[in-house]
């Protein structure tokens, strides 16, 4: 398994622990975040542990376009993790607080930041995976 | 890679993408107001996360990975498969935009019709696929 794989599932699993530990969370009256935090938790399930999931996974597992080259991870792979979990980290850091710090220059600017990271992330991955998907006798012929 | 993988995959990332660009366009304007109707792209948002993105992934995967049989149609007919991609594809379509197109009344049930008609196809022909070489 390579190592990016290795950090994409990783992180994974930590947003998917979280994700439900907020889930519990929002269900106790006496908080009442369960509004604010519900935009978290979802993306924290569906971007943070299952999205990231299936890109580690694929990175790892679909056929790379060439396989002579020794180095299993691309730029690409790594530009993807870092993008998109640092505007993951940076979004569940200042989403929750929107309502209660309303028209702040520095959370307008932290959710613009964290909203073009995990454009860019997705962007990169898509880069990486999109040419790895071909038929095998057009990958043989590729490889010749 | 079989065609209808390549296809469903292709269309995932497509999906994802532009799930993504909505969402960033739904947080900007939570945090600055851009236009009162954006807020209708929620459920566009979600529906192609999960379905368009997530689900057909899955779907394109398993249908490549999954073992595949020892007869000549290895992985069964091709047509049902195909028609597997096209009816959750165009399901999809329907509902996301069924709502923002005022002649088509009835577009998200025809949509989640279609999507479930692929389902359906995806279990058959998956079915017999859930299986060991090892007896």
């Amino acid at each position: 398994m390579p190592k990016v794989t290795r950090w994409f599932i990783k992180a994974g699993i930590i947003y998917f622990i979280v994700g439900v530990i907020l889930a519990l969370i929002s269900e106790f009256p006496a908080i009442n975040a369960g509004p604010l935090l519900l935009p978290v938790y979802w993306h924290m399930l569906v971007i943070g542990w299952l999205t990231q999931i299936i890109m580690g996974v694929s990175i790892w597992m679909f056929p790379r376009k060439h396989r002579d080259r020794k180095k299993r991870e691309s730029t690409l792979t790594w530009l993807t993790f870092w993008t998109l979990n640092s505007g993951l980290t940076l979004r569940f850091l200042s989403e929750p607080f929107l309502p209660v710090v309303q028209d702040s220059f520095l959370m307008n600017v932290a959710i613009l930041f964290s909203s073009l990271l995990q454009i860019s992330g997705i962007i990169f991955y898509i880069m990486e995976i999109w040419p790895r998907l071909q038929p095998r006798k057009k990958r043989k012929r590729s490889r010749s | 890679m079989p065609a209808q993988t390549i296809w469903m995959i292709r269309l995932s990332l497509v999906y994802l993408l532009i799930s993504v660009l909505l969402g960033g366009l739904i947080i900007t304007h939570k945090a600055v107001d851009l236009h009162p109707m954006i807020w209708s792209l929620l459920p566009v948002h979600f529906e192609l996360a999960i379905w368009g993105w997530l689900v057909q992934f899955v779907m394109g995967t398993a249908y490549w990975m999954f073992p595949k049989k020892l007869t000549a149609k290895r992985r069964g007919p091709a047509a049902p498969a195909w028609a597997m991609v096209v009816l959750f594809n165009f399901g999809l379509i329907l509902l996301v935009a069924g709502p923002f197109i005022s002649s088509l009344p009835q577009s998200s049930l025809i949509g989640r019709l279609c999507i479930g008609l692929s389902i359906l196809l995806f279990a058959l022909l998956m079915w017999s696929r859930i299986t060991t070489y090892r007896k």
